[in-house]
């Protein structure tokens, strides 16, 4: 099952709230800048005592990477997908002939919200002949895939993988997959999702959200004793893969070389939580380890899915206490307490974490958790890590994780 | 002018329900190919279009009605928006 | 391409038009009638078109064996009952946990999610039950089948419009070949709502009577719903524990146009592109196919396309290599199409016979194919077929199955 064939990440592209660029992303985990503001709540949909921010990327200025006409019809998740994979593939340096049969694999949780939402506005308010056609066409879930394989006329695999916070790392572990395999020579991954109000509404039912402190400013508190729930987040991010062997003989230097990628479910998850059990994951983490011959004991970074909900960062606590043992853990980083949850800010975050870009104190965090026990990085200066381990675990059940090294 | 203000409304409504973002409606020529080699658009784009217009003049566009020799121009779609326009107050 | 690892098939289930097993969807297919007609519960008011392939009301037998039934939403409840099917019929009952699911969708819960955002819109409630959104997620039918099975294996579910059931089965096939997992449940559910049948209505791609793939008079298709899961092992694995294959799973290819996002290539160069890779993973010769299984949803563009490229893959044989499509009795299963035609495919080689499409309309000679209308067909013992599907986005893809037979395992 191992192949020979070591793959690497050659470039990285992101959309964020910080805009357009990995720069200006990576500035933002190093100060932990959290850049929340707030979402229209002029629709209605929302209560009236309901989170009122997130973190958005919508106003991110696209045009060095898209072109306006090209971009007309696209959806907002299309437009920064295709945004973000010309980014990867200028820093990887690809010839665009190489991207004939690059494989061209997209996560994304909730798809085109605001898309899909006008379709039903449209169908149920006008009648359904009014329903806009360009909208139906972008309203799919493989959109943004599609859109990236036509602006890179990339004709090999297209896949759009649906598995909420689990999803990226799942896109990821079958990049690399394309590659090892030789099916591919280059492998696109990306991971997006975009919140609008409706969305953001529905979210804050579930009661998903974090909740106003005293100060009335929604923090997101990754495994802290007082997390209320998650800041919502959107944007994208794309990464480029290829062989090692490839990469250097292109002259490129890798970014980040993905060493193991593991994926399990937990059937005692309710359908929009986490398990309350942490032995079915961390039973299923074990023997992914075991089965790869990897020793958690040489993993000298965490970056976890942890943002602040209750139940979530309790399991993947409790699931990383269990795989470390008795020992403590090593740095654990929970970026979706700056970029918040969904979109390409975590999958940015695990290659960031991995070539040694620093990252400031966790938002929110006071104090710890007693079951949990994990005190989260201060913004203490951090030694190059040498091997990453990164963990998403989804509501629902699902779970992915992925080990990556700097290259 | 009747015709005329038919053909600038629908200028602005290709501008619009297209997206078309930089062109302005006076930048479209009456005759100007609207389709492939011309202003670039597509069969979506189409659709779209046979949408907006019945919203906007309350016609019902048919298969038939759509054709590739209506939808050239705006000077043709014009023409067909007026015809429909005529034969429902009949 | 040679693998030490062979893919076979020992369990099917299906939810479709015709009924909630298999065995419905296989006499369905047969009875020469289309289940594509006014639906009883979907609300087609204010709709250009008014049929639809709507799987009926779900017999008790089927409701006791899901204890979690009224939780779960439409399409949920296609997959679990599907999934129960196919691994009640594999004997995988005991020993299951580790299984991985693999599954295709493209609505998730969305008509449950249309349900509240209809009260939200229209009745302006401000309290609409949040239950109606739990199973809103594309992947909510996977998980559900996972959740129901008390699998802890890897699940995912792919998401690529029309491809994503023949998707699943090929990423399905790379799962077990690799050896990360020794049994997969493939497959892919799909419900109709509100957002899928408007949709396709506004790129007038719905014909108003029941679809009419590959005919003259094809003016588009028909909007389904149901579920398809396959039970995928490792050839070892299942003749280990005594199981006898159904089928096996030959190959997987797939490929993307990259050219539109609604309109097939004109020539069905991606959609051969597919077709040519899932050949070639088989390791069998063009030549081997007795007949496939067609994306055929019978609009006017699909249909001339995938003509196009069955010639430019199967040259003169093209014109008499049996096609049929089941989306002319069961309708367009968007997402969980290619699940359930991957189902239909099985039933054909178990019981060696090529399903027909109902007749009506005469045949495209245009097309210069040779279509399975009114009659069936007899298929060789051990045949071989091809499943395809197209999607949006331009996404192809295309499965191998093979018939089995006493001593297909040496």
């Amino acid at each position: 099952m191992n192949s020979e064939q070591s793959v690497v990440i050659t470039g990285i592209g992101v959309v964020s709230a910080a805009g357009c660029g990995t720069e200006p992303f990576a500035e933002v985990l190093a100060t932990s800048d959290v850049l929340r503001t707030p979402i229209d709540r002029s629709a209605g949909y929302h209560l009236a005592n309901s989170s009122r921010t997130a973190v958005l990327s919508g106003g991110a200025d696209l045009s060095d990477w898209i072109s306006p006409m090209k971009a007309r019809r696209m959806s907002q998740p299309s437009k920064q997908a295709v945004a973000a994979a010309n980014m990867a593939i200028s820093q990887a340096r690809f010839d665009p002939e190489d991207l004939d049969r690059a494989a061209i694999i997209v996560s994304t949780s909730y798809g085109a919200a605001e898309v899909t939402e006008k379709i039903l506005r449209q169908a149920m308010l006008d009648g359904p002949e009014t329903v806009s056609p360009a909208l139906f066409t972008e309203s799919v879930a493989n959109a943004p895939a599609a859109q990236v394989a036509m602006a890179l006329k990339a004709k090999g695999p297209n896949l759009t993988i649906v598995q909420r916070q689990a999803g990226p790392l799942i896109a990821l572990a079958h990049g690399v997959l394309a590659v090892s395999s030789g099916k591919s020579s280059i492998a696109m991954v990306g991971a997006v999702d975009e919140v609008n109000p409706l969305m953001h509404s529905i979210l804050d039912r579930f009661r998903a959200l974090a909740k106003p402190d005293d100060d009335g400013v929604e923090t997101a508190r990754p495994f802290d004793q007082r997390r209320s729930g998650f800041l919502a987040g959107d944007g994208a991010t794309v990464v480029a893969l290829e062989a090692e062997t490839a990469a250097r003989e292109r002259g490129v230097r890798p970014l980040a070389r993905v060493r193991m990628t593991g994926r399990a479910f937990d059937p005692t998850a309710p359908r929009t939580s986490w398990s309350r059990d942490p032995g079915s994951l961390s039973e299923s983490m074990a023997k992914s380890f075991l089965s790869h011959d990897i020793n958690p004991a040489g993993i000298d970074r965490l970056v976890t899915g942890g943002c602040g909900t209750k139940p979530g960062d309790r399991i993947e606590g409790l699931v990383l206490r269990s795989l470390f043992g008795g020992s403590s853990l090593p740095p654990v980083l929970a970026p979706k307490g700056v970029t918040g949850e969904s979109g390409g800010g975590f999958l940015a975050a695990v290659v960031l974490a991995t070539i040694g870009a620093s990252f400031g104190p966790t938002p929110g965090f006071e104090n710890e958790d007693p079951e949990l026990g994990i005190v989260p990085h201060d913004g203490r200066s951090l030694p190059d890590p040498t091997e990453v381990l990164a963990t998403g675990f989804a509501a629902g059940g699902a779970a992915s994780w992925a080990i990556l090294e700097p290259a | 002018m009747g015709e005329s203000g038919t053909k600038g409304e629908i200028k602005n409504i290709i501008v619009e329900a297209l997206n078309l973002e930089g062109m302005t409606a006076d930048s479209i020529g009456d005759d100007d190919l609207l389709f492939d080699e011309g202003l670039g658009l597509d069969s979506v784009d189409a659709l779209e279009l046979v949408v907006s217009l019945e919203k906007a003049y309350g016609v019902k566009i048919e298969s038939d009605d759509a054709t590739r020799e209506s939808f050239k121009s705006v000077e043709t779609l014009a023409a067909l928006v007026d015809q429909l326009r005529d034969s429902s107050l009949t | 391409m040679t693998h030490d690892s062979r893919v076979v098939i020992t369990g099917i289930g299906s939810v479709s038009a015709c009924g909630w097993t298999a065995n419905d969807l296989h006499s369905g297919l047969l009875s020469g009638s289309s289940a594509v007609v006014e639906p009883a519960h979907f609300d087609t008011s204010g709709q250009r078109t008014k049929v639809a392939g709507e799987v009926p009301p779900a017999p008790e037998s089927i409701i006791r064996k899901i204890p979690e039934w009224a939780t779960l939403s439409r399409s949920d409840r296609f997959a679990v009952a599907a999934a129960i099917e196919a691994v009640e019929q594999a004997g995988l009952s005991e020993g299951l946990p580790a299984a991985a699911v693999i599954f295709g969708g493209s609505t998730g819960g969305m008509f449950e999610c249309e349900e509240y955002v209809g009260r939200l819109l229209c009745t302006r409630a401000s309290h609409p039950a949040i239950r109606l959104l739990a199973s809103q997620q594309i992947n909510s039918p996977g998980d559900a089948v996972a959740r129901h099975l008390k699998l802890t294996g890897p699940v995912q579910t792919v998401s690529s419009a029309c491809a994503s059931g023949t998707l699943a089965l090929g990423v399905a096939l790379d799962e077990l070949r690799s050896g990360q997992s020794d049994v997969v449940l493939a497959g892919g559910s799909d419900s109709l709502c509100l957002l899928t049948y408007s949709g396709f209505n506004s790129l007038r791609s719905v014909d108003s009577r029941p679809s009419r793939p590959f005919r003259a008079d094809r003016q588009g298709l028909s909007v389904g719903e149901g579920a398809g899961v396959l039970v995928l092992e490792n050839l070892d694995h299942a003749l280990d524990r005594g199981a006898v294959p159904l089928a096996e799973l030959l190959g997987a290819g797939a490929s993307c146009d990259a050219t539109h996002m609604t309109a097939p290539h004109p020539e069905g160069e991606g959609a051969a592109t597919a077709i040519r890779n899932a050949i070639a993973d088989a390791g069998i010769s063009v030549d081997r196919v007795d007949f496939v299984n067609a994306h055929g949803t019978g609009t006017p563009q699909n249909d001339v396309s995938e003509s196009r490229a069955l010639h430019s893959v199967f040259g003169e044989r093209a014109a008499v290599l049996p096609v049929t499509s089941n989306k002319a009795t069961i309708g367009h299963l968007l997402g969980s199409a290619g699940a359930v035609e991957a189902v239909s495919t099985v039933l054909s080689l178990i019981h060696s016979v090529i399903h027909p499409m109902p007749d009506g309309g005469d045949v495209d000679a245009e097309l210069d194919l040779d279509i399975v209308l009114g009659s069936p067909r007899s298929v060789p013992s051990a045949g071989v077929a091809i499943s395809s599907s197209f999607a949006f986005g331009g996404a192809n893809a295309a499965v191998v199955i093979g018939g089995w037979e006493e001593g297909s395992a040496e």
